[in-house]
């Protein structure tokens, strides 16, 4: 009897090992592999035909120290991640408007989402057009509303291009934000506001004391999706700007494809890689701190 | 799950619209493509110029080059056959140094038989 | 109790869909266009519209091609999620010794943005020897980890007395996800295939490192390819990017629930 429960056991066991074992190999191949590969990489000096020697932190010193575009696209990819709490708020505010008992909210809801699943580099090449100085929507809109004389060239512009790079993010993520919202929004029972409602708080005290502090987990999840979205948004500055004029509109992101595949310094490039990495381990942290611990477990 | 629910379902249902609708304008191109471009060729009263050079440019954003030239017959009207393009620009010349507009050609597919009106011969060439 | 009339808040749902919209009115308009798309002022509606421009998309840039590389990769990548997915997801339903570790594991991956991996990424792809192949494209994008956990809820919902007595009836393991699990999963296939199809159409970076030939290149690339030949000097460049959104918004609008259903459950993309 023993020994037939052994054999059976030992063929589950065997049968979960070939279960898990393809995506298993893929993750490991894929994510960790890589991670481990970064940091190694990033203390030799390699290149495709030369062999491998150690050079300690000499790619974080010329980094830190002589690599001012480096510093560019760190402030740019700063900038990027700090800007995403406006277009959050924008999300908030029109979640709490759809999801009260408005008819036709799923109407709204729908449009608002529709720009998240579109192609990045398609989502370029619209605002790209908008932001042209012929025939785009923005110059239009402004010089025949008499905001401007002259057409703004957007793009080409060391003012303007990141914050029109950016607002061409928001109009894609806003939908996603809006959506974890509102899943959030969805989850606060009913009863608190009607007991807050009974005890006559106002609406706005209501928010501030019931809304905001058990949104805290879905506000989280949207500074996490944020903070990622500096690293997805690779595809759209490389199609609206790439980079450009100057480094204005350089990420990280798009410093490392440069850096790796542009001028084949793959050992620099993962030196970059790893304070990218850690960039976004830290801020996730802090984030999650922020929103009060916690709040992205994911086995529910 | 019945099989009139399932092909009913949207997930059938698009994909099935749209597989024949592809079908439909394949057959309809199958039929349709021999590359036939036929027209006439006239002066400013209405006669037809026999005799006339008529030009096929082929113009687009990649190319814009002579691609073939055919003449008129004594009816004055003109076929190019076999032709592998979308689209294109058509000029009719005749031999005393008169020349037509150069007639925008735009076909919704490769090779479409296509029938094109007049060309009127007008201007000396200048 | 009185309540807040509701037209301030249609009121401003309508400017903010209106304002949500343009760029994809801007962009229709101008692929319709017959006047020179460069003329000041623009014209709000388009003049004498036609449709060549998109024939001339489909005829004068390979874009069949793209298509069918693009749907090659993203139906290897359907393919590969369903697959392995399931058998992991369903894996993860049984209690084995390590069973902790592998979702930590998994967890911790999730955490991975793949955009941080790119440069041993292409080291490894290019190590296996599938660079400018279908494989590597579709390589890392065939197993997602949200949708491990999507199937693993989805399981773990099926009645445990349904499966014990198709135990007894000794149907074996990979039988019973087939003929149980499965069918009775169909909102987790469908929230996965939904999600792989929207990652792997618009995937760009991954392809761009490992495509190297133009005859390998999928849409999102053609299009980017297109942009640096062309500039945005012809109305064919914006009816190449609706030909390009068209597909993915129709699934979209299709599959609308399936897909926030997914997103909402493991929110981050990667």
């Amino acid at each position: 009897m023993t020994s037939w429960y052994q054999r059976k056991r030992t063929r589950e066991l065997a049968l979960v090992a070939c279960f898990l074992a393809p995506a298993l190999s893929i993750f490991f191949l894929y994510r960790l592999l890589p991670l481990g590969w970064n940091v190694l990489l990033s203390f030799q000096s390699w290149s495709p035909l030369k062999a491998a020697t150690w050079i300690g932190v000499d790619h974080y010193e010329e980094m830190l120290l002589d690599d001012d575009v480096f510093w560019d696209a760190l402030t740019n990819t700063l900038i990027f991640i700090g800007c995403s709490p406006i277009a959050i708020a924008l999300a908030l505010a029109i979640a709490l408007l759809v999801n009260s008992d408005l008819r036709g909210a799923a109407i709204y809801r729908t449009i608002v989402f529709l720009s998240y699943p579109l192609m990045t580099v398609a989502v370029g090449i619209i605002w790209r057009w908008l932001y042209d100085e012929r025939g785009g929507f923005f110059n239009y809109v402004m010089r025949s509303s008499g905001v401007i004389d002259q057409p703004v060239k957007f793009l080409q512009s060391f003012d303007w291009a990141l914050p029109c790079v950016i607002a061409a993010d928001f109009w894609q993520v806003l939908g996603f934000y809006m959506i974890i919202l509102l899943t959030g929004l969805q989850s606060i029972p009913q009863h608190l506001y009607e007991a807050a409602r009974v005890d006559g708080v106002p609406a706005g005290a209501r928010f501030w004391r019931i809304t905001l502090p058990l949104l805290r987990p879905s506000i989280f999840l949207c500074i996490v999706v944020g903070i990622l979205n500096s690293f997805t948004s690779f595809d759209l500055v490389y199609v609206m700007t790439n980079g450009g004029p100057g480094h204005a509109t350089e990420l990280l992101i798009t410093y490392i494809y440069k850096a790796g595949f542009g001028q084949s310094r793959f050992d620099y490039a993962a030196a970059l890689t790893v304070v990218q990495f850690l960039l976004l381990v830290v801020l996730t942290m802090l984030a999650n701190k922020l929103s009060g611990g916690n709040a992205g477990s994911l086995e529910r | 799950m019945s099989w009139r629910r399932i092909l009913t379902h949207r997930f059938v249902v698009v994909p099935l619209a749209v597989a024949l609708l592809a079908a439909g304008w394949n057959i309809y191109i199958r039929f349709n493509d021999d590359g036939l471009i036929e027209g006439e060729v006239r002066d400013r009263t209405g006669a037809p110029v026999s005799g006339a050079t008529v030009v096929f440019f082929e113009r687009n954003f990649v190319y814009y080059q002579e691609k073939q030239r055919t003449m008129t017959d004594a009816h004055g009207t003109y076929r190019f056959d076999g032709m592998q393009v979308h689209v294109g620009q058509l000029e009719a010349r005749t031999e005393d140094g008169r020349h037509s507009e150069r007639r925008q050609l735009r076909l919704w597919f490769r090779a479409q038989n296509a029938e094109v009106a007049p060309l009127i011969v007008d201007a000396p060439r200048g | 109790m009185r309540r807040a009339p509701s037209w301030p808040r249609h009121a401003i749902m309508v400017v903010v869909s209106c304002l949500m919209l343009v760029p994809f009115y801007w962009v229709l308009k101008t692929s319709l266009t017959g006047e020179n798309i460069y003329a000041y002022p623009p014209h709000i509606v388009p003049v004498d519209p036609h449709l060549f421009h998109y024939v001339d998309v489909w005829y004068l840039i390979p874009f069949p091609r793209y298509l069918l590389n693009s749907v090659i990769v993203t139906t290897m990548a359907i393919c590969g999620n369903l697959l392995f997915n399931t058998v992991a997801g369903y894996a993860l339903t049984k209690q084995f010794p390590g069973r902790r570790w592998v979702v930590l594991l998994f967890l911790s991956c999730m955490l991975i943005p793949f955009q941080a991996t790119i440069i041993p990424a292409y080291l490894i792809t290019s190590w296996l020897g599938v660079l400018n192949t279908y494989l590597g494209v579709a390589l890392p994008l065939l197993s997602t980890i949200i949708c491990i956990f999507i199937f693993k809820a989805s399981f773990e919902a099926v009645p445990k007395s349904l499966i014990d007595a198709a135990r007894v009836d000794g149907l074996s393991e990979w039988r019973i996800v087939v003929r149980i699990m499965l069918p009775l999963s169909k909102a987790a296939i469908a929230t996965n295939v939904v999600l792989t199809f929207i990652w792997s159409w618009n995937a760009f970076l991954w392809p761009l490192i490992v495509i190297r030939t133009s005859e390998m290149q999928t849409l999102p690339l053609g299009l980017a390819r297109f942009l640096s030949v062309m500039e945005d000097t012809t109305g064919a460049l914006f009816a190449f990017v609706v030909m390009v959104l068209v597909p993915g918004l129709t699934i979209f609008l299709m599959a609308q629930k399936e897909f926030i259903r997914g997103l909402t459950s493991g929110a981050t993309k990667g």
